[in-house]
């Protein structure tokens, strides 16, 4: 005689998403079905967002004679569903070997970022597609449930979703009833957690057949008038990202300014006869952000943009008669009084810096206060001043020795020259970060063209290391370890 | 006022746990292993209960500091949160004099380690009374410990140690007999939970809850005499002997007796396996997916449940091995004593039975499903007849078969680790952006940390800290380093750490000696990592009662005269403490005492006195704004709070995804503070709201909105 063998579930979740309550309702659940169950956990320490994990083994038979053997630990190839509370953490049960064929997986897709994916400065995060998919090419069904959007606001618990979606699913012999007398016994949160419930249930044969949500995808501006001769030579591929640069240098400044960013492109342009002409893209991307580099002005202008307000109270869940109060945290010092300055006095300003405690004027903004809002108006009315300014001089100066490098490595070396382009990235952040990244950059882009002619190996070899550094050592900690 | 005094509540409420702890004779218990446990301490008339709290056994202690009035009272038991492991051991001494029941509890290794002195010293003067030590095993998967066993201290000091098989009525008859065998032989005993067991889901059968001796007073308990034992020559010695000679011999007959191990014959072939009652599940599931067991209990392959082990029963083994050409032994852990013991065993019998070990499942680390399945398969290949190993290898390669085709067609990138972090709103995070952004003054600066959250701070983003050696001894290591580096010696520790071990082996003596230092103690009123237990200086007592406890008033008193008390979420403040206390070079200690409610606490807090429907609401929330945002993340490494995260960007001008605030923020400023304090960027903004104000407020900021719209406001 065959006897039934155990059901086996993973939960993974994250501290302080409620995956031990789901594990409590499913045991909760099973007792009062009279299925024999054990549960257990992983719950990690008290704190937040740390992994844990609970593993729950259901015998699909009531009243069997001898009690089975239970398991505490998930076998390889031994889970029939594993249940993610975040979707990387589907993921790691497949790098143990956990999740084979004949396991289903219920996965939300709301991701929450881990430490080693935020600290990257620039694109550190695993996108959704590159978890879900190899998910799906791995085990028998993949059920995918936008969490977020079920619930109507972020961030809530969505563990009763997941419990619909795991009655939903068929495999555990539980269903609805004795579900709804388990989160009722259980008595946390009992109406929400009904209503996600119930949610969770019927969201499940939706969300199987929709694709996982693709990152967020570009929002281009059209190009402004006046500069569709000056886009014609350049290939059709690139011209809508070159109008979203147009338009974001005529919100900056004006229609001239945007005219000489396209000036400044033109040699690259028509030096590069390859095809895609990737090394313009490129080029175009960094010279437009750079550019429109975050001054006071550019400051004030995006804090007081129309829409910002109502934003705010949005994510605040604020209705109309709520009152709002935002504060802006701004800390000028002595650079962003200088950056404000002709250049000689801005010059002159800067020469007194030294190095030590971080100085400035530690200022609290009330931008939803007359006074406050009209402060940062007045900032952001200096805008045709700004190309007087010192800041202005010095952003160009660099701006131009980097176009420079580019060029003079395009010819020799179009890779190597898509590499220096990318090295645009130093000029990034605010304060001393970017005063560093500049540095950084003038220091390499003066000695470009005689390395290039001595010894443009080692020439490649310092651009990665410098943009690996830039990524993954921002601040120098690891290079001041060494 | 302490800053704690205001959160007395803990994380989790186990009053309802409690209503299960009274359950009488023939009824079914269901619940969780380490609450099942606490119930056959009742069952077993303890009169006195103790222990230091630490995952996976703080349960124990919350559920009876709830259950003051249910089960502490009426059977008058009493109860302690010891001040540390050794001080809970210490409780023991009761059962050396009086024939009283007991039982402590903490998280072993580093429990056990703390607790060492008076274990060593209880089991030595031996006890009249049941004495149970229950320790809580943080080994292998998400352990926050250095990995070692219990095992070699059980050893070492003779102490019975009890690990028990998986299932939740053997592991309460086993707790049971456990005062049946330290009376039997004199020793206290220890018994062994592993995590997962502890927080294992089961039933059982109860028994009345059987009175104390305390609440019997007058029989046996003044009955007898006094029983002294002190460990001075002549005592030290007979002491040993009688440990060797009687003690141990006593518990060997009782474990007999009493059949606590479990000869489970199987089909009777010439090979079995010995094996720790807690491997028992992870064997049985091993064997039935090789097709040699039916995962009922039923199972081909002779075994030999160790219950416990040790000392171990050299007869049972023997016998286990009479008449089998080989045995595996199944040992999680370092170094192999049992299989070293069977072996000699085995040499000491003139028996040629192999034993297999370490050379067949992995020296290290947990023994987890697949590891102890292809530990048996391996031995089975090695040692068991043609026809059973073939189906059963085949079975075996089936299951890799399956793992890699899932592992091919997955095609996966590697994954980031997600190790445990700050919580949202932490007080004690934002000291180490502090002594981040310091170092960047100064220089690189050797930091000793401590046992608690606290040591979170050494993992990424924050990376800051060099050294942990035990719980309260931060202070205590940094000395001869400080010197060697010409800096103060600097520590960080939590309230927790400072009243375990840090006082007395930190501070006093950094302040006897005139050590120049530099003490951070992290102030928020409770032990943070194990749930929110207290601590002396929470304001209130482990059961709630109000007590005056102050750390600055202690250093105070031993004579540290510069203390500078500041506000954990003001990074400013902070830093100038800081900076201030590092200045003042010479033999004498500073303090710091960085201080704050917890912001998860204060929300708790807030909700459990919610106001009414219509009343005015105050939200807060910090955000960044996307447009202003470079994507550069120094904030996030510089904060290392989890609700300070990425948002993918729709603008293709920009690197990649910026900083994030998400929903759970708790508006602790300190995203403000960083940004000021670093001069990061502008990007942050805090969001007050107000939902229903009156209608004074209203009218003006109906002014207010008229007058920001006509300067282009939306």
């Amino acid at each position: 005689m065959t006897r039934a063998e155990p059901i086996c579930v993973q939960i993974a979740a994250l501290g302080g998403q409620g995956g031990g309550l789901l594990a409590e309702w499913l045991a909760e659940a099973a007792h009062q079905a009279g299925y024999p169950a054990q549960v257990t956990s992983i719950p990690g320490v008290a704190q937040r967002t740390g992994a844990t994990t609970y593993y729950l083994e259901i015998l699909p038979e009531k009243n069997g004679a001898p009690s089975p053997v239970f398991s505490l630990f998930p076998d390889e190839d031994g889970l029939d569903l594993m249940v993610a509370m975040e979707p990387l953490e589907a993921g790691r049960a497949l790098e143990r070997g956990l999740i084979t064929e004949r396991t289903t997986v219920i996965t939300t897709l709301n991701r929450i970022f881990s430490t080693a994916e935020k600290v990257v400065a620039g694109n550190g995060a695993l996108g959704l597609p590159a978890l879900i998919a190899p998910l799906e090419r791995a085990a028998a069904k993949v059920v995918r449930l936008d969490v977020d959007a079920l619930t109507g606001r972020p961030g809530v618990p969505g563990n009763a979703i997941m419990l619909g979606a795991i009655v939903g699913s068929g495999i555990l012999p539980l269903d609805e009833a004795v579900c709804r007398g388990a989160i009722e016994t259980k008595g946390v949160a009992v109406a929400a957690s009904l209503a996600n419930f119930k949610a969770g249930l019927h969201a499940n044969g939706q969300a199987a057949h929709s694709m996982p949500a693709e990152e967020a995808t570009d929002q281009l501006a059209p190009a402004p008038d006046g500069f569709d001769d000056g886009l014609a030579s350049y290939p059709a591929a690139l011209r809508p990202l070159l109008g979203h640069a147009l338009a974001r240098l005529v919100d900056y400044q004006d229609h001239d300014y945007a005219a000489a960013y396209l000036r400044r492109l033109g040699p690259l342009n028509e030096a590069d006869h390859s095809l895609g002409k990737v090394l313009v893209g490129e080029t175009a991307r960094r010279l437009a952000a750079w550019m429109s580099f975050e001054d006071v002005i550019r400051v004030a202008q995006l804090k007081t943009r129309p829409g910002r307000l109502a934003r705010i109270r949005a994510e605040l869940s604020l209705g109309h008669d709520g009152l709002l109060h935002v504060k802006d945290f701004l800390k000028p010092g002595r650079e962003e009084l200088a950056s404000l300055l002709p250049p000689a006095l801005g010059r002159r300003l800067m020469a007194g810096a030294t190095a030590g405690p971080v100085g400035g004027l530690r200022l609290r903004i009330p931008t939803t206060s007359a006074w406050g809002y009209a402060a940062l108006k007045l900032m952001a009315s200096l805008k045709p001043w700004r190309r007087r300014t010192y800041r202005y001089a010095r952003e160009e100066a660099a701006i131009e020795a980097w176009l420079a490098a580019v060029c003079q490595c395009a010819a020799q070396d179009p890779e190597l020259a898509q590499r220096v382009a990318e090295l645009a990235v130093l000029a990034r952040g605010y304060g001393r970060v970017r005063a560093r990244g500049l540095e950084q950059l003038e220091a390499f882009t003066a000695k470009v063209p005689e390395r290039l002619r001595d010894d443009p190996i080692d020439l490649r070899r310092d651009v990665d290391m410098l943009l690996q550094r830039a990524r993954h050592d921002p601040d120098g900690d690891r290079l001041a370890e060494a | 006022m302490s800053v704690g005094a205001k959160a007395i509540s803990r994380e989790r409420s186990f009053v309802h746990d409690a209503e299960k702890l009274l359950l009488g004779n023939g009824e079914v218990f269901h619940g969780e292993t380490i609450l099942a446990v606490t119930k056959a301490l009742l069952q077993s008339g303890v009169s006195y209960v103790g222990g230091y709290p630490g995952a996976p056994v703080s349960h124990l202690m919350d559920v009876l500091a709830d259950a003051r009035d249910t089960v502490l009272k009426p059977y008058d038991i009493y109860f302690e949160q010891s001040a540390s492991e050794a001080g809970a051991a210490a409780l023991l001494a009761t059962s050396i004099s009086y024939p009283l029941r007991g039982a402590v509890t903490w998280k072993s290794i580093v429990g056990t380690n703390v607790a060492s002195d008076a274990l060593s010293n209880v089991a030595s003067c031996g006890v009249v009374g049941g004495a149970l030590v229950l320790v809580g095993e943080d080994y292998g998967e998400g352990a926050s410990v250095i990995q070692e066993r219990t095992h070699s201290m059980a050893m070492k000091s003779s102490i019975p140690l009890i690990d028990p098989r998986y299932d939740m009525q053997k592991i309460v008859d086993l707790t049971e007999q456990a005062f049946e065998m330290s009376e039997a032989g004199n020793l206290p005993v220890f018994m062994s939970l592993r995590i997962r067991a502890c927080h294992m889901t089961g039933s059982f059968v109860c028994k009345e809850n059987r009175p104390s001796a305390t609440k019997t007073r007058n029989a046996p308990l003044l009955a007898g005499p006094d029983r002294r034992s002190i460990p001075l020559p002549p005592t030290s010695f007979t002491d040993e002997q009688a440990k060797i000679e009687q003690r141990l011999p006593a518990v060997r007959r009782f474990i007999r007796e009493r059949g606590m191990n479990e000869h489970m014959a199987g089909a009777g072939h010439r090979f079995g396996v010995i094996l720790q009652g807690g491997t028992y599940g992870v064997v049985m599931r091993a064997l039935a997916r090789l097709g040699l067991a039916d995962g009922f209990g039923a199972c081909e392959v002779p075994l030999l449940v160790l219950n416990v082990i040790h000392p171990l029963v050299p007869e049972e083994i023997t016998d286990f091995l009479a008449g089998k050409d080989s045995v595996l032994v199944v040992e999680e852990g370092h170094p192999a004593l049992i299989e070293n013991q069977v072996r000699a065993f085995a040499q000491e019998a003139g028996l040629s039975c192999r034993v297999y070990g370490k050379d067949t499942i992995p020296t290290t680390g947990e023994y987890i499903a697949g590891v102890v399945r292809a530990g048996l398969a391996a031995y089975l290949a090695a040692a068991a007849p043609k026809d059973i190993v073939a189906p059963a290898l085949a079975r075996n390669a089936a299951i890799a078969g399956n793992v890699q085709a899932a592992r091919a067609r997955a095609a996966a990138q590697p994954l980031p680790p997600r190790p445990p972090s700050f919580c949202t709103g932490c007080p004690e995070r934002p000291i180490f952006t502090a002594l981040k952004l310091i170092m960047r003054e100064r220089g690189h600066l050797h930091i000793s940390l401590d046992i608690g959250c606290s040591t979170f701070a050494a993992l990424a983003p924050l990376n800051v800290g060099n050294t942990v050696v035990g719980y309260g001894l931060s202070l205590a290591s940094g000395g001869p380093i400080a010197a060697a580096l010409n800096q103060p010696t600097i520590a960080v520790m939590g309230d927790g750490a400072f009243w375990h071990n840090g006082l007395t082996s930190g501070a006093v003596n950094a302040q006897w000696q005139g050590m120049d230092a530099v003490l951070i103690v992290l102030e928020n009123g409770y032990a943070s990592a194990t749930g929110q237990q207290h601590v002396p200086s929470t304001g209130a007592s482990p059961i709630g009662q109000p007590s005056q406890v102050s750390i600055e008033k202690t250093l105070r008193g031993i004579g540290v005269s510069w203390i500078r008390r500041v506000d954990s979420y003001d990074l400013t403040e902070t830093m100038a403490g800081l900076r201030a206390a590092l200045d003042q070079r010479g033999p004498n200690l500073r303090v710091v005492i960085s201080g704050n409610e917890c912001m998860l606490a204060k929300k708790r807090r807030e909700r459990l006195a919610a106001p009414k429907a219509a009343a005015p609401e105050r939200r807060e929330r910090y955000g960044v704004d996307a447009e202003v945002c470079t994507g550069d993340h120094s904030c996030i490494r510089l904060n290392g709070c989890p609700s300070l995260t990425l948002k993918p960007t729709q603008d293709p001008l920009k690197d990649g995804p910026t900083a994030h605030v998400d929903n759970s923020c708790a508006a602790c400023d300190l995203c403000g503070e960083v940004a000021q304090a670093a001069q990061l960027c502008p990007s942050f903004y805090k969001a007050e709201g107000l939902v229903n104000p009156g209608p004074v407020r209203r009218l003006a900021a109906r002014l207010n909105d008229r007058l920001l719209v006509w300067m282009g406001a939306s």
